[in-house]
């Protein structure tokens, strides 16, 4: 054995057996939960509710509600697409390429993690919705034989989007919905009540664990991870053709996949660090998710804040030797335009901030870690406004140049768009099993 | 009574006692051998002579036929059936494809391999399977390991399954059965669901009619004119910057003379410019003798010629603007001035070359 030193701390602190695993885990949806629970979930409907009725009212009236107009016609609603589709990318990062690295410190944090992915990504789906303005044609996007005779651009990226985006739920679901398949058997042999178990019965579609199902699960998870990893990278990289692909100043660069991808992996570890951290409080779990594997979550926001400042530097340098006067006029308008502070904004907060998780006491220390999570996302939702608002208010017609003025529905939608996550991510921890308690068995043992 | 007998269960503490106790109770060959874990095992397939898992097989055939199917789709809707021509390009043009046959690849492949598994290989869902209902069961999902002799073509002695598997070090042995039949669904059942069925249908048939009747809540098309900021759409173009010309009108090409002064510091920009940029294709002279070897294809003009010299000084800004043939538009590389300034050293160094008499002081 390793001396104390050089041995890696453990992944579950204290002894723990597979049945005490169990009580602790699987006994929660079967509790009442701890009253910050129905607080925060009050909150979180709240805003939800908000958001839906501000969704409900554009609907009616029309698009027109928004700040949206020539020629900033993408706004709030594409901002918020990107930066949600970006927070669940850490989900299937965790759960697939760090299955495939064999980073057994994933176990206890994929399911929640694949958890926000999914939630993140059905927030995410709303905005492309609404912003088509008549959201009952959104069949249109689908190629589907019609009496017009039409088909689909299969040549534009938004159509791309919309392949690599159903696909990547599709995908996040059902992979989801495999690690579940054990849990929801343990969920169904352990309760007491008829309703639960014949719900839990049909949910686990009978698993009963054999070791030939065992081969070919295993098999399975196997194949999905390598999926799902090259799925993960592909989608923010067709998110960023929908800018990189035209012709407007400050978007059609080459780095810009790449750069999207390292942002949602930079947006999504705050946003699941910044989450673990309340849970494992509030239910309970400190032993189970502990500070190791929050500090671990910090390292991967670390080297992707690092990430980000070379992609920042290489989108300058790019802006510059483009010789480009248009480019260089939206590059100066992002530091220094009406809505410079914007840009200072997302640099400071993505590039400057984490820089303290060099210190391992920060790395550790729970405040630095809520101050750190949240400029991220703050950083991330700005850059994203630099990125679609300012490339687009100053186009390359002086005369058609506006000012960007977001209005109350705006703030209310985004408002609404974190009640409905956080909603979701509070009944998914009242019902299911917050951590994948037969994985964290199996690595128990050894 | 062994008709009705499923098989026999035994329970073991950990994967060690289990993978130990497999050879024992193999050796006897009393019926077909499975085992039940809460989490995989390794080596335990091995143990049992489970093959391998043709899996792979599967979603890889299936990933390639998700290809072909994305690239056969947008081909045909984009380049056959309806041919779109987007960006110049060829309209069967296959590039552009790419990312949606990626994205199909992986879709097919991945629900192969998640479906393939539970409805194919492991013929999920199975509800009603008699592992279900022993009392083993709970315990495997918690943390117990069961190894079960299963009753082949009927018959299982369960007396000697027993004892084997107590021999083999079990903490518990379970003698499970097949569930009982379960009772007949009685037709009288059967009416009233089909029933309300009907009715739930018909019913929602008749409030769909009502509903679309009543409250045209959302005509589609008409919709998007009627909203409080109609004018969101109509807000004209602002009045241009003074100054502003017309697309496609060029005023420097004809009467707009060049705005800046022939001073020394002009002329001296101008040098800097044109050997920095025009040089190497026009020569130190403007006479088109390049610096550039003949692999430049190219034979850059001879500014020095009669049509050059009569040339005004707009069209030589536009030939630097908007580039000529084989020469690239370099104007927007340069400020406004600086473009101006070369225009004057041209004209310095077509004067230079063909000097008169007025010119000597
Ligand atoms: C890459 C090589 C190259 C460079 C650099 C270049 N030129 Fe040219 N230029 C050419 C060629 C080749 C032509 C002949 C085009 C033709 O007529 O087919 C040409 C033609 C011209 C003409 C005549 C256009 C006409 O109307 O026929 C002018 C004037 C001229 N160049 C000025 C300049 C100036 C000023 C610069 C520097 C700012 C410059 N060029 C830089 C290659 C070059």
């Amino acid at each position: 054995m390793l001396p104390e030193l050089l041995r890696p701390e453990p992944l579950v602190e204290g002894s723990i057996s597979a049945a005490v695993l169990d009580e602790r885990v699987l006994a929660f949806p079967e509790r009442r939960p701890p009253r910050a629970w129905f607080v925060a979930f009050a909150a979180a409907a709240s805003c939800m509710s908000l958001g839906f009725a501000l969704i409900g009212y554009t609907i009616v009236t029309g698009i027109g509600v928004w700040g949206n107009n020539r020629p900033v016609a993408w706004a709030f609603d594409i901002i918020n697409f990107v930066f949600w589709i970006g927070i669940g990318h850490a989900g299937t990062l965790i759960s697939a390429i760090l299955f495939l690295f064999r980073a057994r410190w994933r176990n206890g944090l994929a399911r929640f993690a694949e958890a926000m992915t999914i939630f993140a990504v059905m927030t995410a789906g709303l905005f492309p919705l609404i912003h088509l303005g008549r959201p009952w044609l959104a069949y249109w996007l689908f190629p589907y034989p019609n009496q017009r005779g039409l088909w689909p651009n299969f040549r534009s990226p938004l159509m791309w989007d919309v392949f690599a985006v159903s696909t990547y739920f599709s995908v996040s679901i059902l992979f989801w919905y495999l690690g579940l398949l054990p849990d929801l058997a343990s969920l169904r042999d352990r309760t007491t009540s008829r309703a639960r178990r014949i719900l839990y019965t049909i949910l686990s579609l009978g698993w009963r664990g054999s070791a030939g199902h065992w081969r070919h699960y295993e098999k399975a998870y196997l194949l999905l991870a390598g999926l799902a990893t090259g799925l993960v990278l592909s989608v923010h990289s067709v998110v960023s053709f929908d800018f990189a692909v035209s012709v407007v100043p400050g978007w059609h660069m080459t780095i810009f996949p790449p750069y999207f991808v390292v942002g949602a992996i930079f947006s999504g570890f705050a946003m699941v660090v910044l989450v673990l951290a309340v849970v494992r409080r509030v239910m309970a779990l400190e032993d189970l998710i502990t500070l190791r594997h929050l500090e671990l979550g910090n390292k991967v926001i670390l080297g992707c804040s690092c990430l980000m400042g070379y992609s920042y530097l290489c989108e300058a340098f790019t802006a510059w030797y483009s010789m480009n006067p248009y480019i260089h006029h939206t590059f100066l308008q992002y530091i220094s335009g009406t809505y410079g502070w914007a840009g200072w904004l997302a640099i400071a907060c993505n590039t400057l901030v984490p820089q303290i998780f060099w210190l391992r006491r920060a790395r550790r220390s729970l405040p630095v870690m809520a101050i750190v999570g949240v400029a991220a996302l703050a950083g991330m939702w700005f850059e994203r406004f630099t990125i679609i608002v300012i490339s687009l208010y100053h186009d390359f017609l002086p005369s058609s140049w506006l000012v960007y003025k977001p209005t109350f529905v705006d703030y209310g939608i985004l408002l609404g768009s974190f009640g409905f996550f956080f909603t979701c991510v509070l009944l998914f921890s009242r019902v299911l099993p917050v951590i994948a308690t037969s994985e964290v068995k199996g690595s128990l043992h050894d | 009574m062994t008709e009705n007998i499923f098989g026999v269960v035994g329970l073991f503490e950990d994967p060690a006692a289990l993978l130990k106790a497999v050879p024992l109770v193999q050796s006897k060959r009393l019926g077909k051998l499975e085992a039940y874990t809460p989490y995989p095992v390794h080596g335990l397939p091995g143990v049992l002579g489970l093959s391998r898992s043709p899996l792979g097989g599967m979603v890889l055939v299936m990933g390639a036929l998700g290809t072909l199917t994305a690239f056969l789709f947008q081909w045909w809707m984009n380049s056959v059936d309806y041919p779109l021509v987007v960006g110049g390009k060829d309209p069967s043009s296959w590039q552009a494809f790419v990312p949606i046959m990626f994205e199909v690849t992986v879709l097919f492949a991945a629900f192969t391999a998640g479906l393939g598994m539970l409805l194919l290989l492991n013929r999920l869902p199975d509800l009603w399977h008699p592992f279900l209902l022993s009392k083993s069961c709970a315990e495997v999902t918690r943390d117990k390991f069961a190894l079960s002799i299963e009753a082949e073509s009927g018959s299982l002695d369960v007396a000697a399954a027993q004892a084997i598997l107590r021999q083999a070090g079990a903490l518990s042995v379970e003698v499970v059965a097949f569930p009982a039949p379960a009772s007949k669904v009685s037709l009288n059942a059967l009416l009233a669901l089909s029933a309300a069925g009907a009715l739930t249908c018909a019913l929602a048939g008749a409030g769909m009619y009502g509903a679309v009747k009543l409250f045209p809540v959302l005509p589609p098309m008409s919709h998007m004119l009627v909203q409080p900021r109609l004018d969101a759409q109509q807000r004209g173009m602002r009045p241009p910057v003074a100054g502003t010309v017309a697309r496609g009108r060029m005023p420097y090409l004809g009467a707009l003379g060049n705005p800046l002064p022939r001073t020394k510091a002009v002329l001296e920009l101008g040098r800097k410019v044109f050997s920095n940029n025009c040089l190497i294709c026009h020569g130190p002279l403007a006479n088109g003798t390049p610096i550039l070897t003949a692999a430049y294809g190219a034979k850059p003009a001879n500014l020095q010629a009669k049509k050059f010299l009569s040339y005004t000084d707009g069209e030589i800004y536009h030939a630097i603007m908007h580039g000529k043939n084989a020469m690239p538009a370099l104007g927007l590389g340069f400020t406004e001035d600086e473009r101006w300034a070369v225009v004057h050293y041209v004209r310095a160094l077509q004067r230079a070359q063909h000097a008169q008499d007025t010119d000597l002081p």
